[in-house]
């Protein structure tokens, strides 16, 4: 069990305490591999995110396919929570509706699968810890290795928590994709950047989910930071919803996280909406 | 231990169970029993008690025990037949007797005095190997015989089973393998038990039990046996099938068994209605249960209980946050850390409880209350702090911290409003904006203090996710908190949330056990027997409980929000039915589906309408030193109108649930210890807070609206009870 607090009769250093020792990078993971030819391409890796059940099991598999079929490299899959706190108005409405119409969390190891199956596009999910807990952290990592899961973004498990999910994602070969935001200390930044692999998911701003005309400059700064802590690979998310922000970010960051915008093209024209807006947001139309 | 060694446990035990069999049968022969099994009436069928009337309970098989190889004596029965009778009392199907007298201390007579007593199947437990002893178990007036798989060879165990079945009776086949299960079944077996404990090392795995629950035909009865804790492993193993659990160990050594069974089908029945469904027990849930039963939570447990600092309590606590907010934690802890050993500060502190908000809160004995529930009651007044609840105390700390950090925002969710109104006034006082989120539903239900929020400068955000209520109001405190972080301090009003809070906010409401410890000595010379306090996130318990934690003689009691009834799904009874898990930043007990999700609670109350609690609650939970029970909607009320008109004293909703809580302490020493006895007993209640804010909701319920017709209010009541 780790500790967060500060402990002034522990002389190691943060990264030290947290995370494991000999800790894989996973660099040739599917993932890592797929941003490093995004850049060998001259451009940055453009990362979809859709809920699983939303609207229903059914459409989300179609609107996930869309995505991939459609530029999308990298398909975050996230998963219905009933306390979902780092969520804005739109993406609650999405998730809130899934629950409603019956979504179970095995549920996403079935979109999981349509994208890993139907696409080229790299499937990982995205889920706060409680579902993973209740299923087993083990045993969700072996599913969703099985299914062709790449790994988990964790937007509320931070690596000082994150002890099994160390252990289950070496056991099963899985990315752990942790957050870093403006507010990260340099000292957490280290410890993280450490603790992440496939690749780091920088938060452009101090806030929840959703569309943002501008997208603060803050997000240049976090990526720089998280360079320098050594991370290899960095994406951007949280406020993205236009090929101009794919452009601008794309200047300094490997890949540009889109959520809200492509839900709420699910939710107003289905999967043929999403389809269009991803080659949109691809820069293929 | 070594499984040569080992193995020789069963062997050694049997030759002993062999030895003993040749002196009975020297004094009594088989003939002398057949005649005796002819006398008797038929067997009761075990086998219908056991499957139980509806497909969606758990039956308890309650164990008669003197002492076991694992631990030794396990208690002084001095009158079987009295505990057996008690066991059916309390709603178990079967009795089981351990009439093994080497190892287990027990005998045919401890079958005859429980067979005469119950009127339900009994269970003769014992090592069977040969004919004499099935007949002599009926003989004895048995029901049911143990035939342990790994004891006999399958022509033996055929035998015995045919015998059994001969003489009317059932047999429970205990299995402890998958390999035992199928000769089980292939000897014709109708009830089928998994015994957790594995034969060679004398350990217990819980987890087996799901691992050959799976392999059991749909028709065969399925019993747990071993492991039985509390009820945590119930829930696992109904939550895996189990049509019935045998409990020992557990009873035997429980203040009061029949509460315990009652407690054990109350959950089991929940936990295989999960399982009817289709769903297996969460992997948090089977973990916790085993660690208990490995005794791994109990490790770690300080000398002292009163200085637990964080960020884990047990396996609780923590920090489960995005990373956005773990800065503002670090800070806030930094800051908290520095504070409670600067003497400026805890002067200031010192100086606005006292002068602001009216400390120190009085100690109260509710005679004419004490003497309708046959005890001493006091009261700590913690209703008469400024704002009208303990709320403050922390308040007022949390503020001191927030100017120190240069915030000037104050953000706060509330439930009943008391939060709210606390928060509100410390920002008045202290010169700071303030936003108050509290879910739409509770707004309605606290309209009036809503009102006093703004009255004080604050905005109000009736929050309208999800249930519309505290945890929704928290979660939506929260998406303010990520983006306002640089300006803002959230205020949370419980003792939960990842660390500092549930370490900080206890601190601050210490006070209030404390000062209770120092006055009962004084008023009363002596400690109290019980401490009641009602438990939402559970932040005026740990107050109280903080003084009194290492006072081993001063039993302890968490009263939750029982809503319509723990049965009826409708409640807020969160360790009495939840189970471990991870919301609002920390590993905690939680009200969750299968998959995690959230349930919604319900109560009367809208202070305890939460579905998650303190992690230190869930540890003191875990070792045991405090009990969490649930209190009704009803039984609370009943006690509000109680303390209303013995003491002209109207308390908030949710301390009355802490009242009732003490109604029931008391009623159970009244009834163990007769009235003289109990008149001595002193019970301190925390009265977290006054009931002025209730007053539409308790008119409400009692029908003292006059505009209202009586009728309508008549029915509406029967359909809350």
């Amino acid at each position: 069990m780790s500790t967060t607090g500060t402990n002034a009769t522990t002389p190691a250093t943060l990264t030290e305490r947290i995370v494991p020792a000999g800790l894989s990078r996973n660099g040739d993971s599917a993932l890592s591999r797929r941003i490093e030819d995004c850049r060998a391409q001259g451009r940055p890796a453009l990362v979809g995110y859709l809920p699983a059940g939303f609207p229903t099991v059914e459409e989300s598999v179609a609107a996930a396919v869309a995505l991939g079929q459609n530029g999308a490299d990298i398909i975050e899959i996230g998963i219905p929570y009933s306390d979902p706190v780092m969520d804005g108005p739109v993406i609650q409405a999405a998730t809130t509706k899934a629950l409603a119409n019956g979504f179970r969390v095995a549920d996403v190891f079935t979109v999981v699968r349509a994208v890993a199956e139907q696409t080229d596009a790299v499937p990982v999910v995205m889920t706060y810890w409680n579902p993973v807990l209740q299923t087993g952290v083990d045993e969700f990592a072996r599913r969703l290795a099985e299914a062709g899961g790449a790994g988990i973004i964790t937007p509320d498990l931070i690596p000082d928590e994150a002890s099994e999910w160390f252990a289950a994602s070496e056991a099963h070969g899985l990315d752990r994709i942790f957050l870093v935001a403006p507010s990260t200390t340099r000292e957490r930044m280290n410890m993280t950047v450490g603790a992440a692999s496939g690749f780091v998911y920088a938060v452009s701003v101090m806030g929840v989910t959703g569309t943002r005309d501008q997208v603060s400059s803050a997000a240049e700064d976090v990526v720089r930071r998280a360079r320098e802590a050594g991370a290899e690979r960095v994406c951007v998310g949280l406020g993205v919803s236009s090929r101009e922000h794919v452009l601008e970010i794309g200047a300094y960051a490997d890949g540009v996280i889109v959520g809200t915008a492509l839900v709420r093209a699910l939710g107003e024209g289905g999967p043929d909406a999403v389809g269009r807006l991803a080659a949109h947001l691809a820069g293929r139309e | 231990m070594t499984q040569q060694h080992s193995a020789t446990v069963l062997d050694q035990i049997i030759e002993g169970v062999r030895e003993d069999l040749e002196t009975r049968r020297a004094a009594v022969s088989l003939e002398e029993l057949q005649r005796a099994v002819a006398q008797r009436g038929p067997a009761l069928d075990a086998e219908a008690a056991l499957r139980g009337s509806e497909p969606a309970s758990v039956q308890v098989i309650a164990e008669v025990k003197r002492s076991s190889p694992s631990k030794g004596a396990l208690a002084e029965i001095t009158d079987p037949a009295e505990l057996a009778a008690s066991y059916e009392r309390g709603g178990a199907s079967a009795i089981s007797v351990l009439t093994e007298q080497r190892r287990f201390g027990g005998s045919l007579a401890d079958l005859d005095a429980v067979r005469a007593a119950v009127g339900i199947p009994v269970l003769r437990k014992d090592f069977v190997v040969e004919d004499y002893q099935v007949w002599e178990a009926r003989a004895h007036g048995a029901d049911l015989v143990l035939l342990i798989v790994a004891a006999l060879d399958d022509a033996a165990l055929r035998h015995l089973l045919e015998l059994t079945h001969e003489l009317g009776m059932h047999a429970l086949v205990e299995t402890h393998t998958a390999e035992e299960v199928e000769r089980a079944v292939a000897s014709g077996a109708r009830i089928i038990g998994v015994n957790t404990r594995n034969l060679k090392t004398l350990e217990v795995d819980v987890h087996t039990f799901g691992r050959l629950a799976g392999a059991m035909p749909q028709d065969v009865v399925v019993v747990a046996e071993s492991g039985v804790l509390g009820e945590e492993q119930i829930r696992l193993y109904a939550g895996h099938g189990a049509n019935a659990v045998l409990a020992g160990e557990v009873l035997v050594t429980s203040d009061d068994p029949a509460q315990s069974i009652s407690r054990f089908r109350e959950v089991g029945a929940l936990a295989r209605a999960e399982h009817l469904d289709g769903a297996t027990p969460p992997a948090a849930q089977a973990a916790f249960a085993a660690a208990q039963v490995a005794g791994e939570t109990a490790q770690g447990t300080a000398s002292s209980l009163r200085e637990a600092p964080g960020p884990y309590f047990g396996d609780f606590g923590g920090r489960w946050m995005p990373e956005s907010l773990v800065a503002a934690l670090d800070e806030l802890t930094e800051t908290f850390d520095k504070a409670r050993t600067d003497e400026e500060f805890l002067e200031e502190f010192a100086r606005l409880s006292r002068d602001y908000a009216g400390r120190p809160s009085m100690l109260t004995e509710a005679e004419r209350f004490g003497a309708e529930l046959g005890v001493r009651v006091f009261l700590k007044r913690e209703d008469l702090n400024h704002t009208g609840s303990h709320k403050i105390n922390n308040v007022l700390g949390q503020a001191l911290l927030a100017r120190r950090m240069g915030k000037t925002r104050l953000i706060a969710e509330t439930g009943a409003g008391q939060h709210g109104v606390a928060t509100a006034t410390a920002a008045a006082l202290f010169g700071m904006k303030c936003c108050v989120y509290m879910g739409e539903e509770d707004t309605r239900r606290q309209a009036l203090n809503v009102a006093r929020m703004r009255l004080l400068g604050a905005e109000v955000v009736a929050v309208t996710n999800g249930s519309r209520t505290l945890k929704d109001a928290i979660n939506e405190a929260l998406r303010d908190w990520v983006a306002s972080v640089d300006t803002t301090h959230y205020l949370l009003g419980t003792a939960a949330g990842p660390h500092p809070f549930p370490a900080m906010v206890r601190y601050f409401h210490e006070q209030i056990g404390e000062e209770a410890r120092a006055q009962i000595l004084e008023k009363a010379g002596r400690l109290p027997d019980a401490v009641t306090a009602c438990v939402g996130g559970g932040s005026n318990a740990i107050g109280i409980f903080h003084g009194f934690l290492d006072d081993a003689s001063v039993e302890l009691y968490g009263n939750e929000a029982g809503g319509d009834g723990v049965e009826t799904g409708r409640h807020a009874a969160t360790i009495t039915l939840g189970r471990p898990g991870v919301m609002h930043g920390s590993r905690t007990f939680l009200m969750q589906d299968t998959d995690g999700q959230t349930v919604e609670s319900h109560s009367i109350s809208a202070g305890l309408d939460y579905p998650a609690v303190g992690p230190e609650h869930s540890y003191l939970h875990s070792i045991g030193r405090v009990k969490y029970e649930a209190v009704t909607d009803a039984q609370a009320m009943d006690a509000f109108q109680l303390l209303c008109r013995t003491e002209g004293i109207i308390p908030a909703i949710e301390s009355s649930h802490a009242l009732a809580g003490a109604r029931e302490v008391a009623a159970n020493w009244v009834r163990e210890l007769g009235p003289e006895v109990a008149a001595q007993k002193i019970i301190m209640v925390s009265l977290s807070g006054r009931g002025d804010k209730d007053v539409a909701a308790a008119a409400e319920w009692f029908d003292m609206l006059p505009q209202d017709s009586h009728e309508e209010r008549v029915a509406q009541k029967g359909e809350q009870l």
